[in-house]
C-alpha cells in the first residue's frame, strides 16, 4: 500500500475534524496574542529595545503552542480510542505519524500566521518574509521532534507534564539558531543566511531520526 | 484446519497477572464465546488475540502465520470490534469509513455494503459524534468488517445495540470465524457452540453449550 | 561477602587514594590555587558520565533490534548511574565557576549541553517510571536515550557557534604539568572504575526486579539467573 496515501488520507482526517470543531487554531491563537502580551509587560518594551526582545517573546509563544497543538493532536486520538483502530489497519505506522505531524505542523503554520502580523504590529518590529521564513524552517523540525514524543506521551500515565519535559531540551537547538535568525532579520548583528543552514541541517537530521524511531513508539 | 491457535498467553499490567496461561485452539469457521466477570482477563485476551496487545509470553499463531511476526500481513484476515468505538465524532458515519477504506487499502464502494449491513444507511451523513451510543457501536462493527475478514473478535459488542444484536451478530459471524467476548450467557449459547470462562485470568476450560450455573 | 561487595569496597579504595593523589601528590595551580584541584573530579565524573549514556545508547539501540532484557536493563543502569556522575560534574563546576569566573553559571556551550544532557537523562528516567513497566517503558526510553544522546553534541554544537567561555580540552594539547597528568589520568581510570561498578551493581537489582516481576518472557530472564551456591 502506498504510505504516501495513508499519510495524507490521515493528515485530511485531521484537517477536516478541526475545520469542522475548531477545536485547536482559535484557542491557540488567542493564547499566542495573550503571550505577545504578557511579553510586553514582562519585558517593558519600547522602540529602541524591540528588535532585540521581540525575537525571545516569539519563541517563547511559539514553544509552548507548539507543545500544545502537537500534544493535542494525539491526546484527541486517545481519548476517542482511536489510534488503536488506525494501528489495528495493514497501514504503516510511519505512514500513519506521518499525516498525523503533517496535519499538527499545519495547525501550527495557522497560529503562526496569526502570530508573526501580531508581533509586529504590537512590536513594531519588521514582518518579513526572512522572519517568516526562518520560523517555518524551524517549525519543520520542531513539529517531527513534538509529535514523536506526543505520540509517547499519549500512551503512558501523566502525559501533560512528560511532553515538556522530553520535547524542549531537543527543542534547543532550534530555539538557538532560530532565534539568532529572527534577530538578524529584524535587524540586529549575526548571518542570517548562516543561522537558516544551521536550522535546515537541524531539520534532516531530526526527520531523519524521527522516521526511523516512529515505529518504535507507535507499534505495539 | 485450526484458525487460531494460542499457547500459554500470559500477560501483566506491572506485577499483577491479567491474563495467566491461556490456551486455545479455534478451528476454522468456528464461534467462540469468552465469558466472565468484569475485570476476569476478557479484554486482554481479546486484544491479544486481535494482535492489538502483544502478551508478556505465550504464543499465538492464526491462519498458521506467528501472529505478532507476520502481524501486518494477519490484520487483513481480522477484525476487530474494541471494547470503545474509536471513531471520529467530527466526521460523518460514511466518512469515518471511507477514511478507514482507505487505511485498509479497499475500494470506498465498500462502504455503502457495510453501512447497509449494520442498518446505519438512513444516518450516514450524520456525524459519528452526534449518534446513539449503539448506532456508534453498529458503525465501529461496520468499520471491521470493511475488509471482509475471515477472523472477527468482537469485545461485548452487544453492550448497547438493543433488541436486533443477536440477529446481527448471528449474520455478521455467518461464514466467519469468531471469538465474542460478552456477559450475556443467553447470546453466548445462541451464537456460538464453545464457551471459554475466563476467571482471575486464568482459563476454567471451555465447554460445549454449557450450562452456567450462578 | 559476595562479589558485589568486594567490588564496591574495590572502588572506594580506588577513589580514596585518587583523592590523595589529588590532595597530597598534585602540584597547585600557581595562578588559581587550590581550587583548581576540582578539576580533576570534575572532569573525570564529565568522563564516567558520557561512558554511562553511551551504555544507553548502545543498550537502547542492541534492545530496539532485538528486544533483549538484558540490554535494557544495562541501559536502565547506565542512565541512573550516568544522572549521578552529570549531578557531581554540574556542582563542582558551579563551584569552581565561582571562585574562577565569579558566577556559579554562564550560558556557555559546555555547561549548556551538560545542563540539558541532565535534564534528558532525569526525563529517561522519568519514563521508565510512567510507562507500562515492560517492553513499553524499555522501548519508549530506548527512544529517548537516543534522541538525548544525538541532542546533546548539537546543543553544544549551537551554543558553540554562538559564543563560549569554558576552556577547551587542556589535556590534549600538553598544557598540563607532567605531575598533574599523572594525577588526572589516574584519578580519570578509578572514576570510570567507579562508574562500571556501579552499573554492573545496579544491573544485579534491576535483574532481581525484572525476576519479581516477570515482565518479560520468562525463559529470557532465568537465563540470566546466577548458579545458586553450593552448600
Amino acid at each position: 500500500m502506498n504510505p504516501f496515501r495513508v499519510a495524507l488520507a490521515v493528515a485530511r482526517k485531521d484537517l477536516r475534524s478541526e475545520w469542522r470543531t475548531r477545536e485547536v487554531v482559535p484557542a491557540l491563537a488567542q493564547f499566542i496574542i495573550l503571550a505577545l502580551l504578557i511579553g510586553n509587560f514582562g519585558f517593558q518594551v519600547d522602540s529602541r529595545n524591540a528588535a532585540s526582545i521581540a525575537p525571545g517573546i516569539l519563541w517563547l509563544a511559539l514553544v509552548f503552542a507548539g507543545l500544545v497543538a502537537f500534544g493535542r493532536t494525539f491526546a484527541a486520538e486517545r481519548e476517542q480510542a482511536s489510534l488503536e483502530a488506525m494501528l489495528m489497519t495493514p497501514a504503516s505506522p510511519v505512514a500513519i505519524f506521518a499525516g498525523k505531524a503533517v496535519a499538527a505542523s499545519l495547525l501550527l503554520i495557522a497560529c503562526e500566521a496569526v502570530m508573526l502580523p501580531a508581533l509586529s504590529l504590537f512590536f513594531g518590529t519588521p514582518f518579513s518574509a526572512d522572519v517568516v521564513a526562518a520560523v517555518l524552517i524551524a517549525t519543520v523540525g520542531m513539529a517531527a521532534l513534538g509529535c514523536l514524543f506526543a505520540a509517547m506521551v499519549a500512551r503512558v500515565r501523566a502525559r501533560e507534564l512528560l511532553l515538556p519535559l522530553l520535547t524542549l531540551p531537543l527543542w534547543i537547538p532550534f530555539i538557538i539558531a532560530g532565534g539568532q535568525a529572527v534577530q538578524s532579520a529584524m535587524g540586529l548583528p549575526g548571518s542570517y543566511s548562516e543561522a537558516i543552514s544551521l536550522l535546515i541541517d537541524f531539520d534532516i537530521l531530526f526527520l531523519v531520526l524521527t522516521s526511523l524511531a516512529a515505529r518504535f513508539v507507535l507499534d505495539e | 484446519m485450526s484458525m487460531l491457535v494460542a499457547d500459554g498467553l500470559t500477560h501483566r499490567f506491572g506485577s499483577e497477572r491479567a491474563l495467566d496461561n491461556v490456551d486455545l485452539v479455534l478451528d476454522t469457521g468456528e464461534h467462540m464465546a469468552v465469558l466472565g466477570d468484569n475485570g476476569a482477563g476478557k479484554t486482554t485476551l481479546l486484544r491479544i488475540l486481535a494482535t492489538a496487545l502483544r502478551p508478556t509470553s505465550g504464543r499465538l499463531t492464526i491462519a498458521g502465520l506467528d501472529a505478532f511476526g507476520e502481524r501486518r500481513r494477519l490484520r487483513h484476515y481480522l477484525g476487530y470490534v474494541a471494547h470503545a468505538p474509536g471513531l471520529y465524532p467530527a466526521l460523518s458515519a460514511r466518512e469515518n469509513l471511507e477514511f478507514f477504506c482507505d487505511l485498509q487499502d479497499v475500494d470506498r464502494s465498500r462502504v455503502d455494503e457495510a453501512l447497509a449491513t449494520v442498518g446505519l444507511t438512513s444516518v450516514s451523513h450524520r456525524r459519528a459524534g452526534e449518534l446513539s451510543r449503539g448506532m456508534q457501536q453498529r458503525l465501529a462493527i461496520g468499520r471491521a468488517i470493511l475488509h471482509d475478514p475471515r477472523l472477527l473478535i468482537l469485545d461485548e459488542p452487544d453492550a448497547s445495540l438493543g433488541a436486533d444484536a443477536a440477529d446481527l451478530l448471528a449474520g455478521l459471524m455467518h461464514d466467519r470465524t469468531a471469538v465474542l467476548a460478552t456477559h450475556d450467557h443467553a447470546l453466548a449459547n445462541r451464537l456460538c457452540p464453545r464457551t471459554l470462562v475466563l476467571r482471575h485470568g486464568r482459563s476454567l476450560g471451555t465447554a460445549t453449550h454449557l450450562r452456567v450455573v450462578r | 561477602m559476595n562479589r558485589y561487595e568486594r567490588a564496591a569496597i574495590g572502588a572506594v579504595a580506588l577513589m580514596l587514594i585518587a583523592g590523595a593523589a589529588i590532595f597530597f601528590y598534585a602540584p597547585t595551580d600557581y595562578l588559581q590555587g587550590p581550587v583548581q584541584r576540582i578539576f580533576y573530579l570534575h572532569v573525570s565524573s564529565a568522563i564516567a558520565a558520557f561512558g554511562c549514556f553511551a551504555v544507553v545508547l548502545v543498550g537502547g539501540v542492541i534492545y530496539l533490534r532485538n528486544e533483549s532484557p538484558a540490554a535494557d536493563r544495562f541501559a536502565r543502569s547506565g542512565a541512573l548511574v550516568g544522572v549521578v556522575f552529570t549531578t557531581v560534574t554540574l556542582v563542582m563546576g558551579m563551584l569552581w565557576a565561582k571562585t574562577v569566573w565569579g558566577a556559579f553559571w554562564v550560558w556557555d556551550a559546555r555547561l549548556t549541553s551538560t545542563l540539558v544532557l541532565w535534564i534528558i537523562y532525569a526525563g529517561y528516567l522519568l519514563v521508565r517510571r510512567l510507562a507500562d513497566p515492560g517492553r513499553q517503558a524499555a522501548r519508549f526510553a530506548a527512544v529517548v536515550g537516543i534522541f538525548g544522546f544525538v541532542d546533546v553534541p548539537v546543543v553544544h554544537f549551537s551554543v558553540t557557534w554562538w559564543t563560549t567561555q569554558h576552556p577547551g580540552p587542556v589535556i590534549i594539547n600538553d598544557a598540563l604539568p607532567p605531575q598533574m597528568l599523572a594525577t588526572f589520568l589516574f584519578t580519570m581510570a578509578c572514576t570510570v572504575v567507579l562508574a562500571a561498578v556501579m552499573i554492573a551493581i545496579r544491573y544485579r537489582i534491576e535483574t532481581l526486579v525484572d525476576e519479581r516481576e516477570q515482565l518479560f518472557d520468562p525463559a529470557k530472564v532465568l537465563v540470566a539467573r546466577e548458579p545458586e551456591p553450593v552448600q
